[in-house]
């Protein structure tokens, strides 16, 4: 009967279990840690995906898998009746809310059906969707600049035009029946009014007139699912005879953004790798030397008739049963763990971070570290049971792998001799510790030197000039920065300038003006732009053809837009470090009297005739002369946000720009203040953002410093926590093996005792073990951290942000930790077989 | 008819040139309800020779032939299957598993066997051996005389058709000696099995059907 059968085994199982029971503790340790990591990659892998999904549609702006932005009501119809659309988004737009409070955020006033809004992020979170025509539905964002409180029935008076080529603006007062949360990320807000209001503006056309935006069509559609959006979308624009309508794919939805999904998760899953060797290394150690103490009782087994199968059947079972105990308590664990780490991970991208609780990570860590017991088992059960019956009536523990016949020394007998032949005669057991311990020390110490080795000041001076950088609302603007716009106000900067500790401030102003270019200028582009560089422009940058529109414009002698910048203070002293310069030089004291120009090439190599003004050449700028004092390399600081495809940006100091523009506003504003004095300028800052100015753009040099640790924090942590949990399980190794070593010698230390070794020299003899225990891995790790480190890491970091150190911190820390082990551990082994006489000892057969 | 017979049998161990014959060119027959006796000097090769019947070890050469089953001709599961199947061991060191109780133990082969144990039989035994009242204690709360008759209820259970003891009573005294070997005289006339067993007592020896010696790996009858 089959029953009776299994339940031997079973019993056997049980009960053997119930004899180990440090065995058990180990084991179960080892079980936990694995199930810990597994769990915890599993939870950050889940979510990393699930937020960078969310990040990605958030940029797209829509839910919706495609979209149409002009189009017909009855093309709108005929789209929603083909049966492969599943769901469809209606919105009219009729133009943009204009209040002078909403000035640098822009605000849309449009109709949308509920799935639109619910689409685009958009739908009221309190109240509903208009109906009536005189209601409206707003986000927080606009309501703050408004003015108005968040309650159903407020009245709400917005302004736009109808014709947007005309200055006539219509105001209409709607009272609020929804509102949600604003957010920050999405280009525009939405301002939604009911149908009826939308249809009676647009006066019954279905289409905007040449130029306007009134009664403008978007439409967004979805499907069963979102593969191949592409061919479904033109299957139902051909079905429906539409095939000249240009509907966009959400991004979002793109197999190229689950392959960046992927590829985030990378890191993780090479982690999960690793976790499944440290595991491995533990389980099968703990297991391996389980077996081999025990292999006598596996012999007897096998005397009695056990066969090998049955016998890797109890090894296999202990393993299931001590996985039934150690898995989910690190599910548990690792769980909590994931949920802690994951909002660290995440660098904060204006939503929520999202804890996937999906039970395929259950499922999958318990599977995983399930499969690591098993096969971390699996040796030796092999092992166990491959026993012959003799052999294992005679075997003991220490007896295997020595294999030398003789040894010609006269003076092993020494105490540091007779430990180190004793650390060999399992040679297998003293490598894999060695292994293990030197494969975590390394790794540690690796990527610690990685990190340190990372130089903040180098990465932070070229994004940041100085400790705040505040851009205009409008600066990234698509339309083009509005010199007009004025979110750097006289009342900021006079805050600014009574702040404690301010040490330094810049200016930078901007102009867009439109001229021909120099004959020597046009030269310097013709010589430069060659095919082959017009070829490799091409196939690097997605805004080639704009460009080069621009630029055949250019050489045709049309005018060219030329940005101007005014500039003062540390963004101009950056500008022309000595890095920055490409041609010419700069002379402060000719700069300081005025009448000069710098002109900003290209990130090419210093040389002479770069696609710009030459030096000493003389440019025009509002009926003015200035000489071209020098070419520069662009600063990042300075000409980030919008440019023209095709410009040439220029520098003039800022004192001459206000004399060409006296009614300038400032389009960049810079300034240092003392470190004690930085949280108070911080908030300073971000009251007034808050308050007046949401689009105004705050850089900080902390904020900066702070966005890259975010943004490297996981794969820095996952780093660290994957190298130290090898090293914790090359330790645990490391204790596993002496202590077995010790217990599993005690009738031999009895008899060593017996003829004469005294209690001090036999603790010694083990403290010695211990010491070249340890000192074996840590001397190869120190060792190996030459090349690895010296070498290895000083060619992975030179160049880049980093500055090479030498560092084995990881290494001098854990070196006393490992002596301390080597000596403790077998104190209190020896503390522990004191307790039974030799004699005692000798006697026991078991 | 021979139930067990022993063809050129030789064992070695070692290799050059410190090679040592454990047995040399061994012919020997026993015939069905026999009860021989191996006698012989420790380091004789006695333990080596029951090894070899038992399928415990394997021959260097030569052959051993168990009903029409050739012992060498089988895969080493087989031979694991055919020993819990047809020979009961009782070894001078008992041989019990620690963590199971008496009667556990005593069906221990069957079970791994995946058969049911023959209940009113091992009744039958336990009361012949007087253990009817220990069958829930551990081996270790048992005398050595107890666990030897554990032992030898362990062998009897599946009804083997040969009985190898290695020294059975060498950890025993006398008086408890003579009990287990009266034990096992009566089991086996019982039960028609075959029993060799080793022993250097010459007294012991001198109650066996037939005895044969080892000396230097060689048999002499």
């Amino acid at each position: 009967m089959k029953a009776q059968n299994t339940s031997a085994i079973k019993t056997l199982t049980v009960r053997s279990l119930k004899k180990n029971k440090g065995r058990n503790l180990a084991a179960i340790l080892a079980i936990i840690l694995t199930t810990v990591m597994f769990t915890t990659l599993f939870t950050l892998a889940q979510s990393l995906g699930k937020n960078l999904t969310q990040m990605y549609l958030h940029q797209s702006g829509t839910l919706a898998h495609a979209t149409c932005k002009s189009l017909t009501d009855a093309q709108i119809a005929a789209i929603a009746r083909h049966p492969d659309v599943k769901s469809y988004g209606k919105s009219i737009v009729l133009g943009v809310a204009e209040n002078k409070s909403l000035a640098g955020r822009q605000v849309e006033l449009r109709y949308a059906s509920d799935q639109y809004a619910r689409d685009d992020f958009a739908f009221p979170e309190k109240g509903s969707m208009p109906e009536k025509e005189t209601e409206i539905a707003l986000d927080t964002l606009t309501l703050k600049r408004l003015g108005v409180t968040p309650e159903l029935g407020a009245s709400v008076t917005l302004e736009w035009r109808k014709d947007i080529t005309k200055e006539k603006r219509t105001s209409d007062t709607f009272t609020l029946c929804g509102w949600w949360e604003g957010n920050l990320s999405t280009y525009a807000s939405m301002a939604w009014v009911s149908e009826d209001y939308a249809l009676k503006s647009c006066g019954g056309s279905d289409t905007p007139k040449d130029g306007q935006i009134l009664g403008q069509r978007m439409m967004g559609i979805s499907f069963e699912d979102t593969k191949d959006i592409e061919g479904k979308t033109a299957k139902v624009l051909s079905d429906c005879g539409l095939s000249s309508l240009e509907f966009d794919t959400n991004l979002a939805y793109m197999p190229e953004t689950a392959k960046a999904v992927l590829s985030e998760n990378l890191s993780v899953y090479a982690g999960m790798i690793l976790v499944f060797l440290a595991g491995y290394l533990v389980i099968f150690n703990v297991f391996q030397i389980s077996v081999a103490s025990d292999i006598q009782f596996y012999g007897k087994l096998k005397t009695l008739g056990m066969t090998a199968k049955q016998i890797r059947k109890i090894i296999l079972g202990q393993g299931a049963f001590l996985s039934l105990a150690g898995i989910p308590l690190g599910l548990a664990a690792g769980y909590g763990l994931g949920f802690l780490l994951v909002p660290i991970f995440i660098p904060a991208s204006g939503a929520e971070p999202v804890v996937s609780v999906n039970p395929v990570i259950f499922a999958g860590s318990a599977l995983f570290a399930l499969a690591t017991v098993m096969i971390s088992c699996l040796l030796p059960a092999r092992l166990a049971g491959k026993v012959s019956p003799v052999e294992a009536l005679k075997y003991t523990d220490a007896a295997s792998g020595t294999k030398k016949k003789n040894r010609k020394t006269k003076n092993r007998a020494s105490i540091p001799g007779m430990a180190w032949a004793n650390l060999w005669r399992s040679p297998k057991r003293t490598l894999l510790v060695t292994a293990s311990l030197t494969l975590g020390l390394l790794l540690m110490t690796f990527f610690y030197a990685k990190n340190a080795s990372f130089d903040m000041e180098k990465y932070l001076a070229d994004l940041a000039v100085a400790d705040f950088q505040l851009d205009d609302a409008t600066n990234s603007y698509i339309g083009g920065y509005d010199p007009e716009s004025q979110t750097i106000s006289d009342a900021l900067l006079k805050k600014i300038s009574s702040l404690e500790g301010l040490e330094e401030t810049g200016r930078l102003y901007s102009r867009e003006i439109s001229m021909p270019l120099s004959r020597q200028a046009k030269d310097n582009f013709q010589s430069f732009y060659t095919e082959e560089a017009l070829e490799d422009f091409k196939s690097c940058d997605p805004s080639f053809p704009q460009w080069k529109d621009g630029f055949d414009a250019a050489l045709e002698g049309a005018d060219v837009p030329h940005t101007v910048y005014g500039a003062g203070g540390p963004i101009l002293n950056a500008a022309v470090g000595e890095n920055y310069i490409l041609d010419g030089t700069i002379d402060t004291e000719k700069w300081k009297e005025g009448g000069y120009v710098l002109a900003i090439g290209p990130s090419a190599a210093p040389q002479k005739n770069l696609p710009t003004y030459s030096v000493g050449e003389n440019v025009t700028i509002q009926g003015n002369s200035f000489t071209v004092m020098a070419v520069l390399h662009p600063l990042y600081p300075m000409t980030s946000g919008f440019r023209p495809a095709f410009d040439i940006p220029l520098i003039l100091s800022a004192d001459d720009f206000l004399r060409l523009w006296p009614d300038s506003n400032l389009r960049k504003y810079f300034f240092n203040v003392s470190d004690e004095n930085m949280k108070k300028a911080e908030k300073l800052l971000t009251v007034y953002q808050s308050a007046d100015a949401p689009g105004m753009n705050i850089t900080s040099r902390k904020n900066i410093q702070a966005q890259y640790e975010s943004e490297t924090r996981s794969s820095a942590v996952i780093g660290y926590s994957i190298s130290s949990i090898i090293a914790l399980a090359g330790i645990l190794n490391f204790i596993n093996s002496m202590v077995t070593a010790i217990i599993s010698r005690k009738k031999e230390f009895a008899v060593i005792q017996s003829v004469g070794m005294t209690k001090r020299q036999l603790k010694q003899m083990l403290t010695f073990e211990g010491l070249y225990y340890a000192g074996i891995p840590l001397v190869l790790s120190y060792l190996l951290s030459i090349p690895v480190i010296g070498i290895l890491l000083r060619a992975m970091t030179a160049g880049g942000f980093s500055t090479f150190h030498f560092t084995v911190l990881p290494l001098v820390i854990c070196t006393p930790v490992l002596f301390g082990f080597a000596v403790l551990i077998p104190y209190i082994c020896f503390q522990n077989l004191d307790k039974e006489s030799v004699t005692e000892r000798l006697r026991a057969a078991e | 008819m021979s139930i067990l017979s022993t063809k050129n049998l030789m064992k070695q161990y070692g290799t050059e040139p410190n090679i040592v014959r454990a047995l040399d060119d061994v012919n020997i027959s026993i015939e069905r309800g026999e009860f021989l006796a191996i006698i012989g000097t420790s380091g004789s090769g006695k333990s080596t020779l029951l090894n070899m019947l038992g399928g415990l070890d394997r021959p260097t050469s030569g052959s051993v032939k168990i009903d029409k089953y050739n012992l060498g001709k089988l895969s080493d599961e087989d031979l694991t299957v055919f020993r819990r199947r047809h020979i009961g061991f009782i070894f001078q060191n008992y041989n019990l598993v620690p963590i199971l109780n008496v009667y556990e133990n005593i069906i221990l082969p069957i079970q791994l066997d995946g058969k049911t144990p023959d209940e009113m039989f091992i009744q039958r035994i336990l009361s012949l051996l007087g253990l009817e009242k220990k069958l829930f204690n551990m081996p270790n709360a048992l005398s050595g005389g107890q666990q030897q008759r554990v032992a030898i209820a362990r062998a009897l259970a599946g009804k083997p058709s040969i009985i190898l003891a290695d020294e059975p009573t060498g950890n025993l005294d006398s008086k408890t000696s003579d009990e287990v070997i009266e034990l096992l005289k009566l089991t086996s006339r019982k039960f028609d099995q075959t029993i060799v067993m080793i022993t250097h007592n010459p007294e012991i020896a001198a109650q066996a059907d037939r005895r044969i010696r080892i000396e230097d790996g060689r048999v002499y009858e």
